[in-house]
């Protein structure tokens, strides 16, 4: 089982939101990171067929997806990044209305629908309407419609989004459990959220793929460049305006314990850390830790 | 079947639709009850006082004054009825009905107006088409009344379509075809089928309401992108929302149309329906048929007519990013062929109002009217008159609309 992105590109008049990636998915968790604009919901529109790449294709296991047709969206699930839904839905309806056009068999989709329902704490709320859902809700039902056909394929765009931290905790388990010899593309700029389940990562940027690799791959580009230190509360202004800081602590004696992004140490005090995958994050994408803004100034 | 049975239930489920045909059917019961509200008789009764009637008294009434009447149209009778007329007008020493004194037209002339009806236009002038009064028409020759009624047929085409030979032709072997004598129940005016015309067109807006939002609602919330990356989403999903929303805009039709003839005819009486449609419209009328028979094939017309806007409304919707982009286009093509009527010239006027899928049952421009009037299409040596153009064009926009509106719906992509 194999997606390969094939020398992918859009362009939107003048701006190229994806710029000639390729990238070849194999089962597993993938986090397809980059910050708001990067290109991350294009691709992933692109890899469900329902945006037209301007040039390369998307080949499952050989064959591109346009042309398996109805065989590529039967193992195919995808939660866009806005979750749409017709109003007069409820829960149940709207999940009997999706299993049917999944292709499920009446008794089956229902078992299906109960167990999701399940898994996502929804079971009590299946009658209600979705338009009277809170925002997390709706998005867990966005989750439950995607796993429906137990897809071989399933594209994610920014799933956590409006999740409560249990809320995350219990999605992050269900897609590990779920993603045994699957392939899962996770889009986000939570790294957290990806950063424990995902096997391996894209990184993307206006609308170029910077680096892909598994977690410790990735988190080495950054070894030697993050760094702790404890100051005085004082000079915190100082150094927020000299240094990418990407952790702030107030300690109970009066002193500031920061983290921070730099080629070397900025004083006597500081000592390497253990780089993290959100502090490589930060370090391609700056502007995300306001660093955009400080070089302004 | 489920992904149609699914749709259906949606459709179904949204306020605004049980709203607007909850509303459709209201309005069908009531339009087919205002006309009675504009029947009004009055009489001199034996005390001497006068007595107003409105609605379904002044009908009964009425229809009880003119029972006589009733029945075929024989050219014996209607000469009888002249020769009647002629002498009440020449006893008061007047030329014209409106100049009887008080109490009289009632009494003498009402009885026997069903058979007066289109004697005047059968004995028009064939060069000016200028009807000459009832008093200068010599009862001798009402003999041979349906020749007459033939020679004016021809007459007439030979004004209203000068250059067009076939159509003319056309025309006078429809009339010719046409059963006669021709028979009338008195009681029923047009009245009735000119509500019926606003009753399809409310209940064609409504569907159009219904229909324009059935894509493009899904494009504007995002939930297509959802239903597009599933395994039926495509053809077989635009087939059923297709599916659905005529067979809810069709069977709003039909519950409609069947309600207003229902109240309509029960209110005015089912006899009356057995009118011939020449002995309430123009009685050179080249369709062969009574005022029921009209009033079903007007709603078939109607039907026809609704479902081809569907269609067309559908692939707006399919074309449409928003649901306000498609109601908007689609109810100016609603109102196109109203506007096309008050603005285009003649030809072209005809060609478009047979074309426009809404024409069917709209306003000034509906299939009623084309069916009691005289025009035809020409095209080279060849003629088609007006309502056979009109069906025929439904008959082809139903599935030609249809078959796009899914086309353009599987082809859609997220730009």
């Amino acid at each position: 089982m194999e997606l390969l992105i094939d020398h992918i590109t859009k362009q939107f008049k003048d701006k190229k939101a994806v710029n000639d990636i390729s990238l070849e998915l194999t089962p597993g968790v993938w986090g397809l990171l980059g910050a708001n604009g990067a290109g991350k919901t294009t691709l992933m529109r692109m890899i469900a067929g329902i945006m037209q790449p301007t040039s390369g294709q998307v080949v499952y296991d050989g064959v591109p997806i346009q042309r398996l047709g109805e065989q590529y969206r039967d193992i195919f699930g995808y939660l866009p990044q806005e979750f749409g839904f017709h109003q007069e839905f409820t829960v149940k309806d709207y999940l009997a209305y999706v299993a049917a056009l999944k292709g499920l068999p009446k008794g089956q989709g229902r078992r299906k629908i109960y167990e999701l329902l399940e898994r996502v704490s929804l079971l009590d709320v299946r009658n209600n309407k979705i338009s009277k859902l809170s925002g997390g809700m709706r998005r867990r039902i966005g989750i439950a419609q995607a796993l429906l056909n137990d897809p071989e394929v399933l594209v994610l765009d920014e799933p956590t989004g409006g999740l409560d931290p249990g809320e995350r905790v219990r999605f992050r388990n269900l897609l590990s459990e779920f993603a045994h010899d699957r392939i899962v593309l996770i889009s986000t700029h939570i790294v957290p959220d990806v950063e424990h389940i995902a096997t391996c990562h894209a990184i993307v940027k206006s609308g170029r793929l910077l680096a892909t690799g598994t977690t410790e791959e990735l988190v080495r580009l950054v070894e030697g460049k993050v760094w702790s230190c404890t100051i005085p509360a004082e000079a915190v202004p100082e150094y927020e305006s000299k240094l990418q800081i990407t952790n702030l602590r107030n300690e109970n004696d009066g002193s500031v314990s920061i983290r921070y992004l730099s080629d070397r140490p900025r004083n006597a005090v500081s000592r390497a850390v253990a780089p993290r995958l959100e502090d490589l994050y930060l370090w391609m994408f700056p502007e995300s830790s306001g660093e955009s803004d400080r070089r302004c100034q | 079947m489920s992904i149609f049975r699914l749709e259906l239930k949606r459709v179904l489920k949204s306020r605004l639709t049980w709203i607007l045909l909850a509303l459709a059917l209201i309005l069908s019961a009531l339009l087919a009850y205002l006309p009675t509200t504009y029947c009004y008789s009055s009489y001199t009764d034996e005390a001497g006082n006068e007595v107003n009637l409105t609605g379904l008294a002044s009908i009964a009434y009425e229809k009880e004054r003119q029972a006589d009447a009733s029945g075929i149209v024989t050219p014996e009778r209607v000469r009888e009825a002249v020769e009647i007329y002629q002498a009440c007008l020449m006893a008061y020493g007047v030329t014209e009905s409106y100049d009887l004194p008080e109490g009289v037209y009632e009494k003498e002339i009402l009885p026997i107006a069903p058979l007066l009806h289109g004697v005047k236009e059968a004995f028009a002038d064939p060069d000016t088409g200028m009807a000459p009064t009832i008093m200068e028409i010599d009862p001798e020759q009402i003999d041979d009344y349906y020749s007459v009624c033939e020679a004016r047929i021809a007459s007439l085409m030979a004004m209203e379509q000068p250059d067009s030979p076939a159509a003319r032709r056309k025309a006078v072997e429809m009339y010719r075809q046409v059963e006669k004598p021709f028979e009338v129940y008195p009681g029923m005016s047009s009245t009735i089928t000119d509500y019926q015309n606003l009753m399809g067109f409310l209940v064609l807006l409504f569907c159009v309401v219904i229909a324009a939002p059935v894509f493009s609602a899904d494009y504007q919330s995002g939930a297509d992108d959802i239903l597009r990356c599933t395994r039926y989403g495509r053809v077989r999903l635009g087939i059923a929302k297709l599916l659905a929303a005529l067979f809810v805009s069709g069977l709003t039709f039909i519950i409609c149309a069947a309600v207003f003839i229902l109240v309509a005819d029960s209110l005015f009486g089912w006899e009356c329906t057995r009118t011939s449609i020449q002995m309430l419209y123009s009685i050179v009328t080249l369709a062969d048929m009574n005022i029921g028979e009209l009033q079903r094939l007007f709603a078939v017309a109607g039907l026809l007519s609704t479902l081809a806007s569907v269609s067309f409304t559908l692939l707006l919707s399919a074309k449409c990013k928003s649901t306000v982009a498609s109601l908007a286009s689609a109810l100016v093509f609603c109102i196109a062929p109203v506007v096309v009527t008050m603005t285009v010239p003649g030809v072209l006027s005809d060609w478009l109002c047979s074309v426009l899928p809404a024409s069917g049952t709209s306003i000034q421009a509906s299939i009623l009217y084309a069916i009691t009037d005289f025009r035809f299409l020409n095209l080279g040596g060849w003629a088609v008159w007006m309502p056979y153009a009109m069906i025929g064009a439904c008959v082809i926009e139903i599935p030609l609309f249809a078959f796009l509106a899914v086309r353009s719906y599987c082809k859609h992509t997220v730009k």
